[in-house]
C-alpha cells in the first residue's frame, strides 16, 4: 500500500526510492554493457556513460538500479549547479541554521546509485568534489561543515558524458575522465532498434516501425555533415508515438526527427527526403 | 603594273627585312584578285609597319589565312588602316587580324564590315577597349546569332562609357556569359544595374561587371529559370551522403542554356551539376541516378572491357587523364548511333534505377510519377520515352517469379527482365540494347534536342563525358580511396586537380557528336560563366626551401570530400614596418572612444570578479544580510530572506586571439575618401589591445596573408604570455597589406597556438574584409569556403569558439555557411570598426 502511494502521481516524494521490485524498466541490451556494469558495481567503480543523446544511457542506468535493487538518484546537471547543489547548504530555518544534505550527499549515506547526468554542463568546481568519492578513499568531504563521510558501501557513482557535445565551451578535465570506467554507448542495431520501437510504442505497426528505423538509420548517415546530434532512439519513439497518436507519418517524422534536431534548411529538406522516400506511398 | 608591285616590295624591303619575306611569301594569295589589290595591300603593309612594326608583322602575317576566306582582299585591308588614326593600336590590329578568318566566316561579309565599324567606332572612344573587342573571339561576342548577337553585347556598353566612362574590357566578358545564359533581352537591364552599383563605388561596380561579385551573380541566378542547382548543392551532396556510401564530389557542369535540356552528368568520380534543371524533383533524381551509375558499376573497368569485346571493339581507349571515351562504341553504328545510344542508354537507365530502388525505398515510384507528369509530347523522341516509361513502371512492381503480362512493346518486355537483377552489369544492357536495336522498329532521331526530349526526368545522356574507369575493388571497398595509395601511384590514378583543369563536356546526346567541331564548341568551358570552375591547384614542388617551407597543415578538398594532407605550409614571419607615429596618432585620435571604452569595461569589473551579495539563493549565506535579517525579524518585521552570497556566473577564464586578415585589399582607399581600410584595422587592433589590457583576460594579436598553399604568413604581433609593449603599438602601427588570404591555414594554425594559452574558454576572433580566396584556387570560391567551414569545425572540436567579423556588406551569403548562423558580424561601417571590435568581444565573452 506504502508503495503504491509512493508511486501516486502528483505527489513529492523522497528522491531516495528503492526501486519497485515488480516492474523492470524496459531495457534492451546491446552488447556487453550489463556485465561490464555489474563487475563495476561489484568493485565499487565509478562508471561513466559515453554517447550521443537519446541512445539509452539513462535507461541503461535506471535498469540496472532495478537489477541490483539500489535507489538511484539522478541529477541532471546544468549550468549554474554548483558543489552546494550536491553537497547541501546551510538553510535558515525559524531562529537557527539548519544543515540540509544536498542529493549526492543523500545518496553516499544511504547506498544509492548516484547518477550525475551530462556533467559537463556542470561547473568545474562541482566535478571536482566527486573526486575524493571516485577514487580508493570513497569519501565525500563536507567542507562547509568542516567533516566528510565515509560512502556507504552499496555507494556508486555513475555519470553520463556525451562527447562532441557543446565541447565548445566544455569539457571534462582528463584528471576526472581517468577516474571512471567507461563503457561507451551507441545507437542500437537495426533488429534491436526495432525491438526497442515496437515496445515503446505496442500499437505502432510493424511496417510503419520499420520504415521508421530505416529511415533514421539513413538520416544518421549525415551525421557528419552538420548535425551536432544526429537522430536518436528517442526521435524515433517519440515519432512513433506521434504516428500512433494518429499524426501523418511524414508529419510525425517531421515534428520528431527533423525539425528538433536542426535549424539548416537545407539539411532538414535532406532529412525530409530521406523521411518522404521511407514514407511515400507505393 | 608588274614593276609598281615590284617597286612597292622593294620599298618594303627598304623599311624592313622582315616585313619584306613574310609579304613575299602571302603575295601569291594575294595576287590572285589582281594587281591593283596587290599594290594597295602592299603598300598598306608598309604603311602599317611603318606606323607600328607589330602591326605590320600582324598584318602580313594573318593575310593568308583571311584571304582564304574572305576571298578579297581590299575591303580588310583598307579596315586595317583604320587603326592608323591610334598611336599603340598594334594590339588590337592583332586582334583584328586573328579574328577576321572567323568574322567572315560567321557574320559574312556585310556582318564583317559592321564589326570592323563597331569596333573602329571603340577604338575611336577609347582604344583599350576597343583592343579588348577586337581580341574577343568573334564566336563569343555573336553567340550563334551572328552580327546581332554582337550588335546586342556592344549596345549597351556605348551608354555605359558615356554616361560612366566604363571600358569595354571590363564589360564585355561578363556581358557575354550573361547573354549566353539569359538571353540578350537580359543584357541590358543587367547592365543597367551594373551602371547604378558602379555610380555607388567603382571598384564594386568593376566587381559587378566581371561577374567576380555576389551581388551580380545572386542577380544573375534570380533570373536563371527553374531550379537553380548551385543554391541547392549542399542539398544534393546531403542528398547522396545519406544515401551511398563513400565520397562522390559534386562539381558544377558548365552546361548554359544553349545547350539544350540540362542534365545531371558524370565523369565516374564526380556529378556534374548543371546550373539549373528544370524541377527540384527532376534533379534529385538526376543528381541520385547519375550517383547510381557511378555505385552500381556501369564505369567498373572489368565490365566496360567486356562490353567493349562484346562490341568487338577493341578494348577501350583511354586519354591522357586515364579516361575511357565511349565515342568509339557509338562510331560502330555510323549514321545510326543515336538510335542505338538512345536504347543503349534505356537499357543501362533500367539496370541502375532498379538497383538504386533496392537501396532507396519508392524510388522507382517517384521516377514514374514524374515521368508521367513531364510527358515531353508526340515526336520521334515519344516512342523511346514511351517505352523508357513502360520498362521502369514493370521493374517497379517487378518480381522475379510473377509472369508478366505482355502489353504494347511485344516481346521486347520480357527482355528487360535480366536486367533486373543484382548480377546484371553494363555489358548485359549493351547486349539487350543490341538485340533491341535490331529487332524494335523505332523511327530514328535527328536532332539533338529530339535526342534529349527522350530521356525521362532523372536520366541522361551516359555518354556525355569520358569516364575514370572504377577498379572492383573500389567497388565492393565501399568507394574508400586510399590517399596514401592514390598519392603513391600518380600514374594509375592521377590526382585530380593536378591532372585537368575542366573536365571536358563532350556533349554525348548529340547524334553528330563524334565531330570535332562540336567536341570543341562542347568545350566552351568560358560559356560556363561565373559558375566556379574546379580549381586548379598548381603542385608546386617539394623541397624547395626546406628550411624556410614552415609548418604544414592539412587542406579540405569538398570535391574530393577529404584532406589534403601537408598541403599549406604555414611560416611564422615578423612584420618588418613599424610606425610609431602613426600609432601615437591614432591613439590620440581614438583617445575619446578608449575612454568611454576604458569606463564601460571598469564599470563590468565588479560584477565579474565580486561575489553577488544579498541573493535569494546562493552557495552561501551572506552574514551582513543574515545579520540584517535576524535583527529585523526580531524587531517584528517580515524581512525578505535574501541573505545568500553567490559567485558571478560570468567568471569565466577566456583567451582571445584577434586573427586580422592583412591581404592586399586592405590598402583599398574608403569610398569616402577618408583613408584606406587599414588605417581602420590599425586603429581597431590598438583599441582591442587596450582593452584587454583593461579587462585582463589572456590575449593575442596576429595577422595573415598567404601566397599559393606553400607560402602562408602568419604574424603573431602579441602572444599570450607577452606583455603588451610600446614596441607592439608601433607594428600595429605600421601595418599594411598584401598579397591573398589563406582563411583556412591561418586558422588552424592559430589553433595551434592556443595550446599554449592557460585558459578554458577560448575565442579566435578573425577580422577580415572579404571572402577567403588565394591565388591558386583557380576561381572556385567554394575551395577555400569550404576548407574554411572544415577549419572552424576543427577549431569546435579543439575547444576554440571561432568568430568572424567582416567588412564585406556581402558577407552574410557565405560566412553562414562557413561560420554558421550567429558566428559572424558584419559590420555595414568601416567606421565603427575602432570602437566596436573591443564591444564585440566583450559581449562574446559574457
Amino acid at each position: 500500500m506504502k508503495n503504491l502511494l509512493t508511486r501516486l502521481r502528483g505527489v513529492e516524494r523522497d528522491i531516495i526510492q528503492p526501486p519497485a521490485e515488480d516492474q523492470a524498466p524496459y531495457y534492451e541490451p546491446q552488447a556487453n554493457e550489463i556485465r561490464v556494469f555489474e563487475a563495476a558495481y561489484r568493485k565499487r567503480l565509478p562508471v561513466m556513460l559515453k554517447g550521443p543523446t537519446g541512445c539509452g544511457k539513462t535507461r541503461f542506468l535506471e535498469y540496472m538500479a532495478w537489477r541490483l535493487k539500489r535507489p538511484l538518484v539522478t541529477v541532471s546537471c546544468h549550468e549554474d549547479l554548483t558543489s552546494s547543489d550536491l553537497v547541501g547548504r546551510f538553510l535558515l530555518e525559524g531562529e537557527q541554521t539548519v544543515w540540509q544534505d544536498g542529493p549526492l550527499t543523500r545518496a553516499v549515506k544511504a547506498g544509492a546509485i548516484c547518477y550525475l547526468d551530462e556533467i559537463v554542463e556542470a561547473r568545474t568546481d562541482s566535478t571536482v568534489v566527486i573526486h575524493p568519492l571516485t577514487d580508493h578513499r570513497r569519501r565525500l568531504p563536507l567542507e562547509k561543515k568542516g567533516q566528510e563521510i565515509e560512502a556507504h558501501e552499496d555507494f556508486m557513482l555513475v555519470i553520463s558524458y556525451n562527447p562532441g557535445y557543446q565541447t565548445v565551451l566544455k569539457d571534462l578535465k582528463p584528471s576526472t575522465k581517468q577516474r571512471f570506467i567507461a563503457i561507451h554507448f551507441d545507437f542500437p542495431a537495426e533488429e534491436i532498434e526495432l525491438r526497442i520501437i515496437r515496445n515503446e510504442v505496442p500499437d505502432l505497426g510493424e511496417d510503419s516501425a520499420r520504415r521508421l528505423v530505416a529511415a533514421g538509420r539513413r538520416a544518421r548517415a549525415l551525421k557528419d555533415h552538420g548535425l551536432e546530434e544526429v537522430t536518436s532512439t528517442r526521435a524515433l519513439v517519440y515519432a512513433g508515438s506521434m504516428m500512433s497518436a494518429g499524426l501523418e507519418p511524414i508529419e510525425a517524422c517531421r515534428v520528431a526527427m527533423v525539425n528538433p534536431i536542426t535549424d539548416d534548411v537545407e539539411l532538414a529538406e535532406a532529412l525530409m527526403e530521406i523521411v518522404k522516400a521511407h514514407f511515400a506511398e507505393g | 603594273m608588274n614593276s609598281e608591285v615590284e617597286k612597292a616590295l622593294a620599298a618594303l624591303a627598304e623599311a624592313s627585312f622582315v616585313a619584306h619575306r613574310d609579304a613575299l611569301a602571302a603575295l601569291p594569295c594575294v595576287r590572285r584578285h589582281g594587281d591593283a589589290a596587290a599594290l594597295e595591300w602592299l603598300k598598306a603593309c608598309r604603311e602599317l609597319f611603318l606606323h607600328d612594326r607589330d602591326a605590320g608583322r600582324a598584318f602580313i602575317r594573318g593575310t593568308p589565312a583571311i584571304e582564304e576566306v574572305a576571298e578579297e582582299v581590299l575591303t580588310w585591308t583598307r579596315q586595317a588602316l583604320q587603326f592608323m588614326k591610334w598611336r599603340n593600336s598594334w594590339k588590337a590590329v592583332e586582334g583584328f587580324m586573328d579574328n577576321l578568318p572567323r568574322a567572315y566566316l560567321i557574320l559574312g561579309h556585310a556582318g564583317e564590315v559592321r564589326w570592323a565599324e563597331i569596333g573602329h567606332k571603340w577604338c575611336m572612344r577609347h582604344l583599350e577597349s576597343g583592343t579588348a573587342y577586337f581580341r574577343t573571339p568573334v564566336d563569343d561576342l555573336a553567340g550563334r546569332q551572328g552580327i546581332t548577337g554582337v550588335e546586342n553585347v556592344c549596345t549597351p556598353a556605348e551608354e555605359l562609357f558615356e554616361l560612366r566612362r566604363l571600358a569595354l574590357s571590363t564589360y564585355l566578358a561578363g556581358a557575354i556569359k550573361v547573354r549566353n545564359l539569359l538571353g540578350a533581352p537580359a543584357v541590358l537591364p543587367w547592365a543597367l544595374r551594373g551602371a547604378d552599383i558602379l555610380q555607388a563605388g567603382r571598384l564594386r561596380g568593376e566587381a559587378y561587371f566581371r561577374l567576380e561579385s555576389e551581388e551580380s551573380l545572386h542577380l544573375l541566378m534570380e533570373q536563371l529559370p527553374g531550379y537553380r542547382l548551385p543554391e541547392h548543392q549542399r542539398l544534393m551532396q546531403f542528398l547522396v551522403a545519406a544515401w551511398y556510401p563513400g565520397s562522390i564530389g559534386l562539381k558544377d557542369g558548365n552546361w548554359s542554356p544553349d545547350q539544350g535540356r540540362a542534365f545531371v552528368e558524370t565523369d565516374g568520380r564526380d556529378l556534374f551539376l548543371p546550373a539549373a534543371m528544370a524541377g527540384r524533383e527532376e534533379a534529385v533524381l538526376g543528381v541520385l541516378h547519375a550517383a547510381g551509375h557511378i555505385l552500381f558499376g556501369s564505369y567498373r573497368r572489368d565490365h566496360m572491357e567486356a562490353l567493349f569485346r562484346e562490341a568487338g571493339a577493341a578494348n577501350p581507349s583511354v586519354d591522357p587523364g586515364q579516361r575511357i571515351d565511349w565515342q568509339p562504341l557509338y562510331a560502330l553504328f555510323g549514321d545510326d548511333a543515336p538510335r542505338f545510344q538512345l536504347l543503349f542508354d534505356l537499357c543501362e537507365d533500367l539496370r541502375v534505377d532498379w538497383r538504386i530502388g533496392k537501396v532507396i525505398p519508392n524510388h522507382l515510384q517517384r521516377m514514374v510519377e514524374e515521368a508521367e507528369a513531364c510527358h515531353p509530347g508526340p515526336g520521334p523522341a515519344a516512342d523511346y520515352y514511351d517505352l523508357a516509361l513502360r520498362t521502369l513502371k514493370r521493374a517497379a512492381n517487378f518480381t522475379p517469379a510473377l509472369t508478366l503480362p505482355h502489353q504494347g512493346g511485344g516481346n521486347a518486355s520480357r527482355r528487360f527482365e535480366p536486367l533486373l537483377a543484382e548480377q546484371a552489369t553494363v555489358a548485359d544492357a549493351f547486349r539487350i540494347a543490341l538485340q533491341l536495336y535490331r529487332e524494335i522498329p523505332l523511327a530514328p532521331v535527328s536532332t539533338r534536342e529530339e535526342c534529349q526530349r527522350a530521356y525521362l526526368p532523372g536520366r541522361s545522356p551516359n555518354a556525355a563525358r569520358p569516364v575514370y574507369p572504377r577498379e572492383e575493388q573500389t567497388e565492393s571497398g565501399k568507394q574508400q580511396r586510399d590517399l596514401d595509395q592514390e598519392e603513391g601511384t600518380p600514374s594509375q590514378t592521377p590526382l585530380p586537380l593536378a591532372d585537368e583543369k575542366s573536365p571536358k563536356c563532350v556533349q554525348g546526346g548529340e547524334p553528330e557528336s563524334d565531330q570535332k567541331t562540336d567536341r570543341m564548341a562542347g568545350v566552351g568551358g568560358q560559356a560556363g560563366f561565373g559558375i566556379p570552375q574546379p580549381a586548379r591547384v598548381q603542385s608546386h614542388g617539394r623541397g624547395q626551401g626546406a628550411g624556410e617551407r614552415g609548418i604544414p597543415y592539412p587542406e579540405w578538398d569538398y570535391r574530393e570530400g577529404r584532406y589534403k594532407r601537408n598541403w599549406a605550409w604555414v611560416q611564422e614571419r615578423k612584420l618588418a614596418e613599424s610606425n610609431m607615429n602613426e600609432a601615437i596618432r591614432l591613439t590620440h585620435q581614438y583617445a575619446h572612444a578608449l575612454a568611454r571604452l576604458k569606463k564601460a569595461i571598469q564599470a563590468q569589473k565588479p560584477t565579474r570578479q565580486a561575489p553577488l551579495k544579498r541573493q535569494f539563493e546562493g552557495d552561501d549565506i551572506d552574514l551582513d544580510a543574515v545579520v540584517g535579517f535576524v535583527a529585523e525579524k526580531r524587531a517584528g518585521l517580515s524581512p525578505h530572506t535574501s541573505i545568500y552570497r553567490r559567485r558571478d556566473v560570468q567568471q569565466r577564464d577566456t583567451a582571445v586571439t584577434l586573427l586580422a586578415d592583412l591581404s592586399t585589399s586592405v590598402m583599398q582607399q574608403l569610398p569616402e575618401g577618408q583613408g584606406r581600410v587599414v588605417d581602420r584595422i590599425r586603429a581597431g587592433l590598438l583599441l582591442f589591445a587596450e582593452s584587454m589590457e583593461v579587462v585582463g583576460d589572456a590575449y593575442a594579436i596576429a595577422g595573415f596573408s598567404s601566397k599559393y598553399r606553400d607560402s602562408v604568413s602568419y604574424y603573431t604581433i602579441k602572444d599570450f604570455e607577452q606583455p603588451y609593449t610600446g614596441e607592439m603599438k608601433a607594428v600595429i602601427g605600421g601595418l599594411s597589406g598584401r598579397l591573398a588570404t589563406r582563411m583556412g591555414a591561418a586558422m588552424r594554425h592559430a589553433l595551434t597556438r592556443f595550446r599554449d594559452a592557460p585558459c578554458r574558454r577560448r575565442l579566435l576572433l578573425i577580422l577580415s574584409d572579404g571572402r577567403p580566396e588565394d591565388y591558386d584556387d583557380g576561381g572556385d570560391v567554394r575551395y577555400l569556403h569550404e576548407d574554411t567551414r572544415m577549419a572552424v569545425k576543427e577549431a569546435g572540436d579543439q575547444g576554440v569558439h571561432a568568430f568572424c567579423i567582416t567588412l564585406d556588406p556581402a558577407g552574410t551569403e557565405y560566412l553562414s555557411r562557413i561560420f554558421g548562423a550567429g558566428h559572424y558580424l558584419v559590420l555595414d561601417h568601416i567606421n565603427s570598426l575602432p570602437k566596436k571590435l573591443p564591444e564585440i568581444y566583450l559581449r562574446l565573452r559574457r
